[in-house]
């Protein structure tokens, strides 16, 4: 089972709605309709906490200051004022994010995803993103467990691009990180590159093209 | 309490003390003839066979006058009263003294005894009076005359010691012994009714006098504003002149003209604000029915059974989504409208805030068939400003691309650093773009007048508008141009804060 969310928020159709988002996107949600401070170690049963700013009775960011005592569970607040000073004073309490009201279910599911991802570090030196293994300290590339062999800008390139997985990279930054300075980088030099790569590797859009802007490492389906 | 009232008061309560301070000195000076004029008397009657009888007999001798003096040696006390006491009247009599008694001059009063005392200040005879010690000190400090007196004003007994010129023998000092005349002892000198009145009557007649002109301005300028006041400020005040009241007048028509202009301002804003408020109010009631129409369209369809068309929906979506982006919009530009003060300075991370944008549009680009994607470099960007304007700024620049565009089009947002320590944040499309010619005139529409109605074809009005102005707050260049794509390219370029 996904990871527990505990919502609190007075409005039962906006609630109520989260809430099934919540459990749709394979989260643990609970739901409280009315703000009141938790107790010492209740918080530590929940992966991320989202908090209502403007509830009947009491003040959010009471309950935020209150929790921020004991506990860094992160938290993410709902307002419906679009105010810099009140966005300032939340995150100064501690609040990890911020999301105004209206917003779409999709774009809050994803905000709590990435909450939650972010303090996983990727930090080791052996890559994994699909079938593909980036090993960073030895320079071998392995895709479902069989080795493929590759140039030096080739693995540079993977490499760069295995770092951030998901995140689009700009040509020219690849261009002016990647390619040997030495030769003539030009983003047509880039392309040829990335096509031999991409015919190394196999089937599967490991190296997708992102339009506008350049390319990104996926998980290597068929997106 | 009126003017005239406050000033006759104030004229009166400033005569009484000098009336009574000038009755004060009237009286010393009063006193102070009377004991010349005895002194002299026991002179006078000293060396005109009053020693010889003296030292004849000095164990009985005591006189009290029965002739008068020798004329022209005896004056009535206080015959010589200061001339301006003339004026307010007939000096003062010494009670119990009559008025002029004869040929050669009064006598003086009954009961005035002489006593003499020898150059010890002794007396020879049984009768005369023990010597007070403050006149005996007195003529042992070598004074001609002493005089005691037990109160003040004329009726008091009164003792005055007297030096003769001989100084030796039994009767080298005689005392006058003043007796207590009758009649009640004054406690306060009694002030003559023409020494306070008249001068205080002339006074107040005076301040009023002068007062009566101030008034009457005053009273005018009072009526002029109360005129000026009610006509709402139109005209202007009159009153003219070059006194204190004048500079007064001229002060109430200058703080008149300063409201007046004022009301027009406000008149002129509210105004402002109306119209406003009557395009934003026809900006969101399209798209709310545009939803109600199609929230309509989808509750038929479900009661017939029907499948519900995916495209509805979708258009459901965008409508609810603009009327989102619109109030955001209209909140920014009431901030942006209302100045610096209600502008944050703080950091603000670009990284993040990109993928604030992102997030909040993916779902209506899904909806309508168009890739939106980003890149942003591995640190975050840092600037300082307000992080609701600047999102709202970057969210509208993407919504326009998102939104404009056609279904299998894309839009890439891309944040870089430059050299030379300055980021750019590219928004760019393969839409239909903005013709060049146009260009220009789309991000300097203002919220005004027709120009909120932001909706129809090309209606990039309001959210560019508000991107330009963030753009200008924090001092950023918003640069509009036709991508490599086809479409439009939107950039922010800016200045990064010096790294610390």
């Amino acid at each position: 089972m996904g990871e527990r969310i505990l919502l609190i928020e007075d409005d039962p159709q906006l609630g109520a709605q989260i809430a099934d988002f919540l459990g749709r996107a394979g989260f643990e949600p609970t739901w409280w309709t009315g703000g009141r401070p938790l107790q010492p170690g209740e918080s530590s049963a929940y992966g991320l906490i989202i908090l209502d700013l403007m509830l009947p009775g009491t003040y959010g960011l009471d309950i935020l200051r209150q929790l921020r005592e004991g506990s860094d569970v992160p938290v993410l607040i709902l307002s419906a004022r679009n105010d810099t000073a009140d966005k300032v004073r939340a995150l100064k309490l501690g609040a990890d994010d911020y999301m105004t009201k209206p917003f779409w279910p999709e774009e809050l599911v994803e905000r709590v995803r990435a909450r939650l991802r972010r303090p996983v570090m990727q930090r080791q030196s052996l890559l994994e993103i699909g079938a593909l293994q980036v090993d960073l300290q030895s320079r071998e590339v392995r895709v479902e467990g069989k080795p493929v062999e590759l140039t030096r800008v080739e693995f540079d390139l993977l490499a760069a691009l295995a770092k951030r997985p998901g995140a689009a990279v700009t040509r020219q930054w690849l261009v002016e990180n990647v390619l040997d300075p030495e030769r003539e980088g030009s983003e047509r030099t880039l392309d040829v590159h990335v096509s031999r790569l991409r015919r190394k590797l196999g089937p599967g859009k490991h190296v997708e093209t992102v339009w506008g802007i350049g390319y990104r490492l996926g998980e290597g389906g068929e997106t | 309490m009126k003017l005239r009232m406050r000033l006759a008061l104030t004229t009166v309560a400033v005569a009484i003390p000098v009336a009574l301070c000038m009755a004060w000195i009237h009286r010393a000076v009063e006193a102070r003839a009377l004991e010349t004029a005895l002194s002299e008397y026991a002179l006078v009657h000293m060396l005109s066979g009053g020693r010889e009888r003296c030292e004849a007999a000095p164990e009985s001798w005591s006189s009290e006058p029965r002739g008068p003096p020798p004329p022209g040696e005896w004056k009535e006390p206080g015959s010589r009263p200061p001339p301006e006491w003339r004026s307010g009247g007939p000096p003062p009599l010494p009670p119990g003294g009559g008025g002029p008694g004869g040929p050669g001059g009064p006598r003086p009063p009954r009961g005035t005894r002489l006593f003499a005392y020898d150059s010890e200040l002794s007396a020879r005879n049984p009768a005369a009076p023990r010597l007070d010690a403050s006149l005996v000190e007195a003529m042992r400090r070598g004074q001609d005359v002493a005089s005691l007196s037990s109160g003040f004003g004329m009726r008091e007994p009164r003792r005055i010691l007297v030096r003769m010129p001989w100084g030796t023998g039994p009767c080298a000092f005689v005392l006058v012994h003043w007796p207590e005349r009758s009649g009640p002892r004054e406690k306060f000198p009694s002030i003559p009714l023409e020494f306070w009145l008249f001068p205080s009557v002339l006074a107040l007649a005076g301040v009023l006098f002068a007062l009566g002109p101030v008034v009457g301005r005053l009273r005018q300028l009072t009526r002029e504003v109360r005129t000026f006041v009610g006509s709402a400020y139109q005209g202007s005040i009159t009153l003219r002149g070059n006194d204190e009241i004048s500079e007064l007048a001229r002060a109430f028509d200058e703080a008149g003209h300063e409201v007046r202009s004022q009301m027009e301002l406000k008149e002129k804003r509210e105004q402002t604000l109306r119209s406003f408020l009557e395009n934003t109010t026809h900006d969101v009631m399209i798209p709310l029915t545009v939803l109600q129409g199609h929230l309509a369209e989808l509750q038929q369809r479900a009661a017939r059974g029907e499948t519900v068309e995916a495209s509805v929906v979708a258009a459901a979506s965008q409508e609810a989504h603009y009327m989102a982006a619109l109030i955001h919009n209209l909140g920014a530009a009431a901030r942006l409208e209302a100045g610096e003060p209600s502008v944050q300075r703080a950091p603000v991370d670009l990284n993040a805030l990109v993928e604030r944008c992102i997030g909040r549009h993916r779902p209506i680009a899904r909806g309508q068939g168009v890739q939106l994607d980003y890149a942003v470099p591995e640190a975050p960007v840092r600037v300082i400003g307000d992080d609701t304007l600047i999102e709202q700024a970057v969210s509208n620049v993407i919504y326009n691309a998102v939104r404009y565009n056609t279904r299998g089009g894309h839009v890439a947002v891309v944040l870089e650093r430059l050299p030379s320590n300055t980021f750019r944040l590219r928004v760019l499309d393969d839409g239909p773009g903005i013709p060049e010619n146009e260009l220009s005139h789309v991000v300097e529409r203002r919220v005004r007048g027709d120009a909120a109605r932001t909706r129809g074809p090309g209606g990039h009005g309001l959210g560019l508008n508000i991107a330009w102005r963030v753009s200008v707050l924090h001092d950023w260049r918003l640069q509009l141009g036709p991508s490599e794509y086809g479409g439009l390219q939107v950039d922010f370029l800016g200045e990064l804060p010096p790294p610390s």
